[in-house]
């Protein structure tokens, strides 16, 4: 069983904006590399490591290899030539500034995959409905992530339904486009069907709300969730800030 | 005390603050994309490009959220229920869509059906939410959804003046979207990732920076040859769709009933 | 003219036609429900009587789009619309008057909650209604209705007759005045019936007047004060349309000596996730010429069953054992037709997928016209009623002519003259030499068509 803490879903994810501005904008190699190593330590503590590593790599690889293509291999302005055939010219810069944008995209991806894994979405929703954004919003988050795994089991039922009618596909550019049409039409046309059936009965029960609203649900919180919040909060702009300045001065 | 049964006749029109909000994200979004094309700035991992990479980021995301502030409080509950539904169809159509046809992403599916079938203010929030919700998964499409709120809001644009009465025009609106997302999410791609999401499109993008492109230039020469063929497929498949529902269900769409987006078939 | 005392709501109903319809859906209807009576209205699929409930509940006309020239009064006001314009409908205020249950409770649970009682709480929150003072109304209501048991489950996975308790205890969250519920009891079994009934009962003798749209005369409709006939859109007061049972399959006595078609033998069938297979140890032989029904409670795996038939489910354990002749085949009627319906047109749905030119293509307008869908032809299948939609979804399989055919809940949604169709389409099956198995739990219908009964058992004890 996945490991939890009684924190406030806005603490997790106030936490990790903060973090990765501030390591994105300082960009030193040993910092983003702790930064990693820190969320990876969490998630173990979570148990839910593999899960993590196996969504970032399935993210990460082909942007990695992008920019290593971009930067690595086709480099023109670094100096230190490492091997260069017809339009292919690797660099050692190119590589340094490749491996940088790489652990630049590893944090964000990392950072943030991790706080999907820590929240309890239910709680995001509640935390969502019990903010000052509009009352739509966490309906429309809610009603998508529960909606996702009912559509997938359907289009799995449909696909069963059309091979038990035998309405086979065949192959070819003819057959990939009567499949879609045997798999999207049903799954489109009572998708749309069942959001008009359920609008009216949403609207009768006073949705979205008018007025303030309230939530049966309450989320974990304290007061010093709240100050770490607004830590954090002042963390997402002075961090940068704070890196970036000095170099700005230099420059200007 | 006796019970309100019925509603005010006028329905309630956009007050000032949120269409100052709407004003504000537009106003951001162009002025970051301007001062990005103007500067084109060029390091991209000392001092300037972390700055360079944290403001557009925070300028993208930030336009696209008071877009959906704006927007949000106006869409009628029907829109309401239709839009998770969208975002839903967006993912799991566009794994099976794009399972056998693997050079398309086709992830815009169900934005482009709600900007058909609720206009393009629904278009633009389903964009928008859809970005935010993708990102639980995959955080680097965050500063994305700028772009995915054009993508609903042509839609719907397109929808209302009548892409959707012929056949072949869907394509061709589809064709023209593309253009504009692309050139619009290019900076994004350029200087907050450096690269894009997958090896083949970095492979391009690789080719035209050897022949002496700016990075900004070869990402949006890049995104100007994937982008626009994928809007118009997605724009085709959405109104194929589309003709295949029942009159019934469509005409329940108050925004196809009003800008007569079917013609003909509609009326049928 | 206002509401006597001894009236809730008032109807008294022109005209209704939705937007773009050629004809009117309702014309010339009264009705008006006093507390704690119980108005039945009662007829087919497609008679409209969804339509009438959805004007009741406030839920048609849609501003703009329909037509309604009728005049209600509902909590002593006056409520007049006209053809050209209506006044627009406060869903939440019309709500908290008249309640409303679809047909299919998920329609009314949000679906986006963790637990039972987080769904029940819904219509409060949207309300702003304190925390503590939350919990205390849907404590009082769990007492009332004996839902305890229902309250940290989560919402979606309740069976069928869960769901309907749930929406109904939202519904009744509110105490409207007035409950409109859309049959309540189809596709539960006797069990679940029997608790929604109950419930049902309370909320009547707490004195609300309720209103129940049903296609067969059910137990809920023996206690009814009033009976209204809903037919073409119109009411009668006597049922006068009363289908006749034709000639069934039970009639003729397949031959004891007949070829075996199907056969399970000992099998185990279960899915891969779950450790306990849902069915064990099944033995079952279909011969040409017989009809046999599967029956038993919600989850005991009759539908299991049909898919393992269809071959669309390994067995984990035993045999299944299809002797059709060569070119003899399989066709199943899955409980959904949502899930395989998606042509323009009813023809062109049936003829899918066949070669143009071949023997079944031929065979489609016969198909759609033993099942009466000859008219529909050309009508977007969605756009038929629940029970014409049932008929086009058997004819797609029909139209193969297959030696085994299988029905999974045939009756669902079907009202007295599909059940008729369906009867004759399977009398034509048996006739030539072909065999049904069908999963149900309508004990009349089985009665009627099948030779004889399979009773499975209940799953090991994973409902509640």
């Amino acid at each position: 069983m996945p490991r939890t803490a009684p924190l406030h879903p806005f603490t997790v994810l106030a936490l990790a904006a903060a973090v990765v501005a501030t390591t994105t904008a300082a960009g030193r190699w040993w910092l983003s590399c702790t930064v990693l190593l820190g969320c990876l330590l969490l998630a173990v503590w979570a148990r839910r490591a593999r899960r993590l590593a196996g969504l970032a790599a399935a993210i990460l690889a082909p942007a990695w290899g992008s920019q290593l293509l971009i930067h690595g291999m086709v480099d023109t302005a670094g100096s230190q030539v490492l091997a260069a055939a017809g339009p292919l010219r690797i660099t050692a810069e190119g590589l340094r500034l490749a491996a940088e944008l790489g652990l630049r995209t590893a944090v964000l991806v990392v950072a943030g995959l991790l706080c999907t894994l820590l929240i309890d979405r239910h709680d995001l929703v509640a935390a969502v409905d019990l903010s000052g954004a509009p009352p739509q919003l966490g309906y429309l988050v809610a009603a998508t992530l529960s909606l996702l795994p009912r559509l997938a089991q359907r289009q799995r039922a449909i696909g069963e339904a059309q091979a038990l009618r035998g309405a086979a596909a065949g192959a070819g550019p003819l057959g990939w486009w009567r499949r879609v049409r045997l798999r999207s039409v049903p799954l489109v046309l009572s998708a749309l069907q069942d959001a008009a059936d359920r609008s009216t009965h949403l609207a009768a029960r006073g949705f979205p709300a008018a007025g303030p609203h309230t939530r049966l649900r309450s989320v974990p919180d304290s007061a010093g969730q709240r100050r770490l919040r607004r830590i954090a909060m002042a963390c997402i702009v002075l961090g940068p800030l704070a890196v970036l300045a000095p170099t700005w001065m230099e420059l200007a | 005390m006796s019970p309100n049964l019925t509603l005010p006749e006028n329905a309630t029109g956009h007050p000032l603050r949120r269409r100052l909000m709407a004003a504000a994200g537009v106003l951001l979004l162009m002025g970051t994309y301007t001062a990005l094309v103007l500067t084109q700035p060029a390091g991209l991992i000392d001092g300037l490009g972390q700055g360079v990479a944290l403001a557009t980021f925070a300028a993208y995301l930030a336009a696209a959220i008071l877009l959906l502030a704006a927007v949000l409080p106006e869409l009628p509950v029907a829109t309401l229920t239709l839009i998770p539904v969208a975002l839903a169809l967006n993912i799991v159509l566009g794994q099976f869509v794009g399972s056998v046809m693997i050079p398309l992403y086709l992830d815009s599916l169900g934005t482009v059906l709600v900007g058909f079938l609720a206009g393009r203010r629904a278009g633009a929030a389903t964009g928008v939410l859809g970005t935010l919700i993708w990102s639980l998964f995959n955080p680097t499409v965050l500063p994305f959804a700028a772009g995915a709120a054009l993508v609903g809001f042509l839609a719907g644009t397109a929808a209302r003046f009548g892409a959707l009465r012929r056949p072949y025009l869907a394509p061709v609106a589809g064709l023209v979207a593309g253009v504009l997302v692309g050139v619009l999410s290019a900076p994004v791609a350029a200087f907050v990732f450096g690269g894009t999401s997958g090896v083949g499109t970095g492979a391009l993008v690789a080719a035209f920076r050897s022949m002496g492109d700016s990075l900004l230039g070869a990402v949006t020469k890049q995104a100007l040859i994937s982008d626009p063929g994928d809007k118009a497929i997605v724009f085709l498949l959405a109104a194929l769709l589309i003709y295949a529902l029942p009159g019934r269900l469509t005409a329940g769409f108050a925004f196809v009933r009003r800008y007569r987006v079917l013609g003909r078939r509609g009326s049928r | 003219m206002s509401a006597g005392r001894d009236t809730v709501l008032r109807l008294a109903l022109e005209r209704f036609s939705y937007s773009g319809a050629e004809g009117d859906t309702l014309r010339d209807i009264d009705l008006s429900l006093a507390p704690g009576s119980l108005t039945v209205i009662a007829g087919d699929s497609g008679s409209g009587k969804s339509t009438l409930g959805a004007v009741l509940a406030g839920m048609l006309p849609r501003h703009g789009g329909d037509e309604l020239e009728a005049t209600l009064h509902l909590a002593g006001q006056e409520i007049r619309h006209t053809a050209g314009a209506g006044p627009r409908i406060d869903p939440v205020g019309w709500a908290r008057q008249v309640g409303m249950l679809p047909q299919d409770a998920r329609h009314y649970l949000s679906g986006v909650r963790e637990t039972v009682e987080e769904e029940l709480a819904l219509g409060l929150e949207n309300a702003g209604v304190p925390r503590a003072r939350m919990r205390e109304r849907i404590a009082a209501l769990a007492d009332r209705l004996g839902l305890h048991a229902l309250l940290p489950r989560d919402p979606g996975k309740l069976s069928g007759g869960q769901e309907r308790l749930v929406a109904l205890a939202a519904l009744a969250l509110d105490a409207p005045p007035v409950l409109v519920l859309d049959e309540p009891l189809a596709g539960l079994d006797a069990a679940a019936a029997a608790r929604v009934s109950a419930l049902v009962g309370r909320l009547r003798s707490a004195s609300t007047a309720l209103v129940l749209l049903t296609r067969s005369r059910d137990r809920l409709a023996a206690g009814a004060d009033r009976v209204l006939f809903l037919r073409g859109g119109s009411c009668h007061e006597a049922d006068t349309a009363v289908a006749p049972r034709t000639a069934t399959a039970a009639n003729r006595r397949p031959l004891s000596h007949a070829s075996v078609l199907l056969e399970f033998a000992g099998v185990d069938l279960g899915y891969a996730a779950s450790a306990e297979p849902i069915v064990a140890g099944l033995d079952l032989r279909l011969r040409a010429g017989e009809c046999v029904a599967l029956t038993g409670p919600n989850g005991s795996g009759k539908t299991t069953v049909l898919k393992a038939a269809a071959g669309l489910l390994r067995p984990g354990a035993g045999e299944i054992v299809h002797r059709t002749n060569p070119g003899g085949s399989v066709g199943m009627l899955l409980q959904n037709p949502a899930d395989q319906l998606f042509e323009r047109t009813v023809h062109r749905e049936v003829a899918f997928g066949l070669p143009r030119r071949g023997p079944e293509a031929a065979r489609v307008p016969a198909v759609l016209d033993a099942l009466g869908l000859a008219a529909a032809a050309d009508t977007h299948p969605y756009e038929l009623p629940a029970s014409a939609r049932r008929l086009v979804a058997l004819a797609t399989v029909l139209v193969r002519e297959p030696m085994v055919l299988l029905l999974d809940e045939p009756t669902e949604a079907l009202d007295a003259h599909g059940v008729e169709r369906l009867h004759m389409a399977l009398g034509a099956v048996l006739e030539r030499g072909g065999a049904v198995l069908l999963a149900s739990h309508d004990e009349a219908f089985m009665a009627a068509a099948a030779h004889r009964v399979h009773r499975l058992g209940a799953p090991g004890g994973i409902r509640a």
